[in-house]
């Protein structure tokens, strides 16, 4: 039942962070603001809460901090702005596309399900 | 929580390009304009763009929007004309301070950053239709 739950977190944090992506590409070109972008894999990695059993496994890297939203340090242009927009559409697209990736194995998992309740 | 609140930020996006992109238009339709209703030669005339605060949680989403449609006080230039019925006495003519190239390259990023928050617009539709079918199984 665990890779429900992760998927819906998943699914949650990849709404999210759409949601900050399109609001960099509206400011596109309004002065002084600056993009922002959520950090991802360590809020998935504390999600995801990885068992090590061994000594060469590959466990949780980073502790904490739930998809948190910064400010981008990349240098700015002369209004302020420091929104590169072809950037924006090339992260919103991958984005999109972990989204779409969830929601199709949750699509599968729920087949799965249903199948194994009609037997 | 709005649910489809990022819609709305891209049609804010949408809204204010396009604005821009009449005024730029305003602006090169009159490049010529010696005579105004203020008096003087025409002024060109800039759109201020703002951030708007559309949505707090659980992430901020913010819009855009035209706060101000500003004029450009720099003095256009001088062209000797005596025949032109808005000539000085010396024949000088003051004409607009618009510049055709810097109006174009304008209307260029205008227009990119538009189709940027169509493409924008196009993958929430996708992400949403995709998360619809679910409701199919």
């Amino acid at each position: 039942m665990d890779s429900f739950k992760t998927l819906e977190q998943l699914i949650h944090f990849t709404g999210m962070r759409h949601g900050v992506l399109t609001s960099n590409i509206a400011n596109a070109d309004t002065p002084n603001y600056k993009a922002k972008d959520m950090n991802f894999t360590q809020a998935l990695d504390a999600e995801l809460d990885l068992k090590t059993t061994g000594p060469g496994h590959i466990g949780n890297s980073v502790e904490g901090s739930q998809g948190q939203i910064s400010a981008e340090a990349s240098a700015s242009w002369e209004d302020g702005n420091n929104v590169e927009v072809d950037m924006e559409v090339a992260k919103m697209t991958e984005n999109a596309m972990l989204f779409q990736t969830a929601v199709s194995l949750l699509e599968t998992k729920i087949r799965m399900f249903k199948t194994a309740l009609r037997r | 929580m709005d649910t489809f609140g990022v819609f709305k930020v891209s049609a804010s996006a949408l809204e204010a390009q396009k604005k821009r992109m009449n005024v730029i238009a305003s602006n090169m339709a009159n490049a010529n304009s010696t005579r105004t209703e203020e008096g003087g030669p025409y002024k060109r005339k800039d759109v201020v763009f703002s951030s708007v605060l559309m949505e707090q949680a659980p992430v901020e989403l913010e819009g855009v929007e035209v706060v101000d449609i500003a004029a450009d006080n720099t003095p256009g230039k001088t062209i000797y004309d005596p025949g032109h019925p808005d000539a000085d006495e010396n024949g000088f003519v003051q004409m607009p301070n618009v510049n055709i190239v810097e109006e174009m390259t304008n209307m260029m990023m205008a227009l990119r950053a538009y189709e940027a928050s169509v493409s924008a617009f196009n993958i929430s539709k996708t992400m949403f239709m995709k998360t619809l079918e679910l409701t199919r199984q």
